[in-house]
């Protein structure tokens, strides 16, 4: 079978998604055409993430039996696909199915549908090729696409002048970011005359000093990323975004974007070598700042929307911490409870980020109403919508981190990891960090306790049905935040080849 | 330091982007937001040239820069849109007047 494969998971989403759009625009504008046009959209977005899965599965039986990363090239530019490659794109397959067949009736209707359908290809093939890349410069631009791409997303609403809003907040910060970046990569190409991350390795590990050239884009890196991945004192930006989006690309945006961001730096950090440890404790102090101040502000929050984006930001923290654990110790441990972290933060947010798009679809959108749904508005939902009641309350359990849930296994393993070193900081972090995931539980808690009230409020009591096809997606990753979390080691073919990906980039 | 030509062009990279900043700190004004956002972009081109050569491999610079001015092409016609939008439904460019988002 050929090793290049791989390619075509990026290619086939990426290739498909004008087609997508084209056949929105199909025939005149007249209205009886308009219902067939939305499901040939919706069926042509479905069938093309299907035939990318089929691809996945064919290149990982490619990758697992040949035991090396697949590589591609085209002239000088090169991908290759390892561990780290293929957790991101089963993260951004996985949901970007679930979110295509959430979005069904949540978008139809809307204007500009097609035009959603193809970004939502477009990004998925975007982040599969974020993972893959193996040049800095390859990376920046990838990661520039996802940006325009998610900028698109995040202001879909656009007869609303708060997504504007949003979206205009997130394109000017996320577009300094990137600027940030490219003067880092300017940087590495200034002091080592190569943007290959393997020559940039080989050119610094022949060094007898590192030049202060690449320690300043390591910190261009660290804050152009930070700014994506929503890095304590950069992350403004993503309340706005994630609270105004459209509730499946809420669930994207926080599920795999600011993932795939993550991996981005990481990817650029570790060409930067020689000083992992230094990095680690610097990810070790933004994983404290983050889970910390995204608790607090949380905490505070009316609007569900808005809070589950602070809760993003907490969960970046326990992602964070457990990478640098793994680069401080040099341990795979840490990395490996990161990645199932970060694959169990993209299940339980994207389901959270789903379920709560449900209840707003049915208690505000059907009844002609656009304002964010708040926490009072779901009084007694459970009486009128046991599905998406039960699995909002899986969600949010799972990721205040409640012991037979995803959520917790992967935190608990972060923890173990912590402990494994005997290094009394780390473990005084570990301390902190579950003290956290308590404190978490303090905004959790009443949510699902309101979801199960005896009394039904007035706008729970106003609202229509839940379709069918929002609540497949509902009730499937629900069981699976359930399952992973009673069979954690259900998911180590994922995470071991990623951690062990993760620690070959940073030389350990 | 001597004046020498690539010494002047980093001077002319840190002056854009000192630019570049101090507007981004002091424009209120979203059209002028996407300016200064141009201005930064152009200091980092300027940036990309210049280590290419320094680094003796003044192609690969080139050809990042260009790329660069595509992509950000892209980025700047987006932004320009949602300006319009927003001006188009806020009635205002001004940023302090737009913002309702906040906490």
């Amino acid at each position: 079978m050929n090793p290049t494969l791989f390619t075509w998971m990026i290619a086939l989403p990426l290739g498909v998604s004008p087609l997508v759009y084209l056949a929105g625009r199909l025939g005149s504008h007249k209205m009886e055409l308009t219902n067939i046009r939305s499901w040939l959209v919706r069926g042509l977005a479905l069938l093309t993430l299907s035939a990318t899965w089929l691809l996945f599965i064919l290149s990982w039986d490619k990758f697992i039996g040949s035991n090396e990363n697949l590589q591609f090239n085209l002239e000088s530019i090169w991908l290759r696909a390892d561990g780290v490659s293929f957790l991101l794109a089963a993260m951004v397959l996985g949901l970007g199915t679930f979110v295509v067949l959430f979005s069904g009736p949540y978008i139809a209707g809307e204007v500009g549908e097609e035009k959603y359908y193809a970004m939502l290809l477009a990004i998925v093939g975007i982040m599969i090729g974020l993972g893959c890349a193996r040049d800095l410069f390859n990376l920046w631009m990838w990661f520039e696409a996802m940006a325009v791409s998610s900028y698109l997303l995040v202001a879909f609403y656009r007869e609303h002048p708060a997504s504007l809003e949003a979206g205009m907040k997130y394109l000017v910060q996320s577009a300094t970011g990137s600027v940030l970046v490219l003067l880092g990569i300017a940087l590495v190409l200034g002091n080592t005359g190569t943007l290959d991350m393997d020559k940039i390795r080989l050119a610094i590990s022949a060094a007898s000093s590192t030049p202060l050239g690449l320690v300043l884009a390591g910190a261009l890196f660290v804050i152009g990323f930070g700014v994506k991945v929503a890095f304590v004192p950069l992350h403004t930006w993503l309340p706005d975004a994630h609270s105004q989006a459209p509730s499946g690309i809420s669930a994207m945006l926080s599920g795999v974007v600011i993932e795939a961001g993550l991996v981005a730096m990481l990817r650029a950090l570790s060409t930067l070598g020689g000083f992992s440890v230094s990095w680690g404790m610097l990810l070790l102090a933004f994983g404290a700042l983050n889970m910390f101040y995204g608790n607090l502000m949380a905490l505070r929050q009316t609007q569900i929307k808005r809070m589950l984006a602070y809760s993003s930001l907490s969960h970046i923290g326990y992602i964070l911490i457990g990478l640098g654990i793994a680069l401080v110790n040099g341990s795979p441990a840490g990395a490996q409870g990161a990645a199932f972290h970060l694959f169990n933060h993209t299940i339980m947010k994207g389901l959270a980020f789903l379920a709560v798009g449900a209840l707003m679809f049915a208690l505000l959108d059907q009844n002609g109403i656009h304002r964010p749904l708040e926490v009072n508005d779901l009084s007694g939902a459970a009486r009128k919508y046991p599905l998406a009641a039960l699995a909002l309350s899986i969600a949010l359990l799972a990721l205040g981190g409640l012991p037979p849930l995803a959520g917790f296994m992967s935190k608990w393993q972060i923890f173990v990891a912590g402990f494994q070193g005997s290094n009394p900081w780390l473990m005084g972090l570990v301390i902190f960090a579950a003290l956290n995931s308590v404190l978490s539980l303090a905004y959790y808690a009443p949510v699902v306790n309101m979801l199960y009230r005896r009394n039904v409020g007035a706008v729970v009591e106003g609202g229509a049905s839940i379709p069918l096809t929002m609540n497949i997606p509902l009730v499937i990753l629900a069981l699976a935040v359930v399952v992973i979390g009673l069979l954690p080691s259900l998911m180590s073919w994922l995470t071991e080849p990623a951690a062990q990906a993760f620690l070959v980039m940073f030389g350990k | 330091m001597t004046l020498n030509p690539l010494n002047i062009i980093l001077f002319g990279v840190v002056l854009l982007l000192a630019v570049g900043f101090y507007g981004l700190l002091i424009t209120r004004n979203l059209i002028k937001i996407v300016l200064v956002l141009q201005i930064l972009v152009k200091a980092v081109v300027l940036a990309l040239v210049l280590a290419g050569k320094a680094s003796g491999n003044l192609g690969l610079g080139q050809s990042i820069a260009a790329t660069v001015i595509v992509a950000d092409t892209i980025v700047a016609v987006v932004a320009l849109a949602l300006a319009v939008q927003v001006r188009r439904r806020a009635g205002t460019l001004d940023i302090a007047r737009i913002s309702t988002l906040q906490g």
